[in-house]
């Protein structure tokens, strides 16, 4: 892949996973036609990940046309660093900028240690308990040593204002990564999680947590739910109630699902003449244990949210084969596999297994590595 | 055995063994085409992958500002039916989640536990 070549793309859509392989290539690249109609431009939450990028890398350079519709990137070298703080703003939550972090901090010159302030738990992105409870661990199959990786939850903060505050590790990749056979999804042994509070009363983390109980009781008896009420400063600015919820199963794979209830935006709320109804703790629990029943019942190694992440590591593989199974592809899974063709030239194999109704896909990674890193 | 007989008989009458050729061909050809189906579906067809590779040899540095015209018929290429502004959610919802106090959903998944049967479930990753 040469390095002078520019990428043209158009639209906001996969922006993330755009500039994390632009980088990850050193592929410059040019977006154009950002939400060329009704509201113009790169959103605040876009402007402050690429802010996070020249953050934690050198040389990057950035040129944003003034109505914001069109974006030149010109990635530069990661180097990471220690005591690193970023404001993720109140749009999206802290998930949102996890996902990319993780994946250029492997491939940084220096571990990365930085602090986010921001939603710790919303609806649109994968919470920060899902983070630390599966994503991390996700990496672990790729040959990332689990030390060094590390996510602390100082404080939560729920939409609309946050407040929240984590505190991420991402240790840095000798060379590569190694690949994956990673196929037998196994049977779920037992089910972990972890409701949070803020800001409101604690007992209705207890509430969540009998009616998530009432239905994976019917599976299996190992349940155990956390509980974290937070109060004071460490409870954000924002009431907030949610539940993250982990099936572990026999063969080490986990099988995650979130959800969040909050006051909703003070733009969307302006929009609805009336103060919505919130969901009640019982609904939510419910809602959530049958959120991860749908993914145990799906089947594959990850749950539907991780599928994307899943195929960007197996693609970033030296050039061995890798194989793993998934449950049905989630459109953003699909997204993710052409990106992956357009910047690493990867494509997979993909097979339906109709026996168990899931997916195989198989590769041959790109065998990126880590260049920026100093040799001793 | 003799009612199996009997109904053998009684297929090889009609050509069984023709039938059941080319009933065999037919399903092979029908998984291989799934399987196909599913990487058209994320690559899309050969022949846009080409016009792809012609876009990205062609496009450098110098292109940053390209006539109006150029612009559009890039965007042409495109998809119609993908919304290139789409927002970029990695969380996947589901738009409708079942009853799973349901007593026959429930027995549909009782062997992906532990609590489930094993030799059931050593089947499923064959």
């Amino acid at each position: 892949m040469a390095r002078e070549k520019t990428r043209r793309l158009s639209g906001s859509r996969h922006f993330r996973q755009r500039l994390v392989l632009a980088t990850l290539t050193s592929t410059p690249v040019t977006i154009v036609d950002i939400r060329a109609d009704g509201t113009p431009g790169l959103r605040d939450h876009e402007v402050s990940l690429l802010r996070l990028l020249d953050k934690i890398s050198d040389h990057s350079d950035v040129e944003i046309n003034e109505t914001g519709t069109k974006l030149r990137y010109k990635p530069g070298v990661i180097i990471g660093g220690k005591d690193l703080e970023h404001d993720c703003g109140l749009q999206r939550g802290i998930g949102y900028f996890l996902e990319p972090l993780i994946l250029l901090g492997l491939f940084a010159r220096s571990p990365i240690s930085i602090r986010l302030k921001g939603i710790t738990n919303d609806t649109k992105d994968p919470s920060v308990d899902t983070f630390r409870m599966v994503t991390l661990h996700m990496l672990k199959h790729f040959g990332v040593p689990l030390e060094g990786l590390e996510l602390k939850i100082e404080s939560r903060g729920a939409p609309p204002l946050g407040g929240g505050e984590v505190l991420l590790r991402v240790p840095n990749i000798n060379s590569m990564l190694t690949a994956v056979n990673w196929v037998d999804e196994g049977m779920v042994k037992r089910i972990r999680g972890v409701t949070f509070s803020t800001r409101v009363s604690p007992q209705i983390e207890n509430r969540i947590l009998y009616a998530a109980r009432g239905l994976f009781n019917k599976f299996i008896p190992d349940v155990h739910i956390f509980t974290d009420h937070r109060s004071g400063s460490s409870g954000g600015r924002s009431p907030g109630y949610g539940v993250s919820v982990v099936a572990e199963t026999t063969t080490g794979c986990l099988i995650s699902a979130d959800a969040t209830v909050s006051c909703t935006n003070v733009d969307e709320m302006s929009k609805e003449s009336e103060k919505p109804e919130l969901m009640s703790p019982e609904d939510l629990g419910e809602q959530v244990a049958s959120m991860l029943l749908e993914e145990v019942a799906q089947g594959g190694v990850v749950d539907s949210t991780h599928q994307g992440l899943l195929f960007l590591l197996c693609a970033l593989c030296p050039p061995d084969v890798s194989k793993v199974r998934v449950g049905q592809l989630t459109p953003y899974a699909i997204e993710t596999l052409r990106n992956i063709r357009d910047f690493l030239d990867v494509k997979f194999i993909i097979k339906p297994d109709p026996n168990s109704s899931t997916v195989t896909l198989k590769c041959v990674g790109a065998g990126v590595k880590n260049l920026a890193r100093k040799i001793s | 055995l003799s009612s199996d007989d009997s109904e053998e008989a009684i297929d090889s009458d009609d050509g069984a063994e023709n039938t059941s050729k080319w009933k065999k061909s037919l399903l092979a050809r029908t998984l291989s085409r799934r399987s196909a189906s599913l990487m058209q579906l994320v690559y899309g067809k050969p022949s846009t992958e080409l016009d792809n590779a012609n876009n990205g040899e062609d496009s450098s540095d110098e292109e940053f500002f390209i006539p109006k015209g150029q612009k559009k018929q890039a965007k042409s290429e495109l998809p119609s039916f993908d919304d290139i502004d789409a927002e970029d959610y990695s969380k996947f919802f589901k738009v409708e989640l079942r009853d799973w106090s349901d007593g026959d959903l429930v027995e549909s998944i009782r062997d992906r536990f532990v609590t489930g049967d094993w030799s059931k479930a050593s089947l499923r990753g064959r």
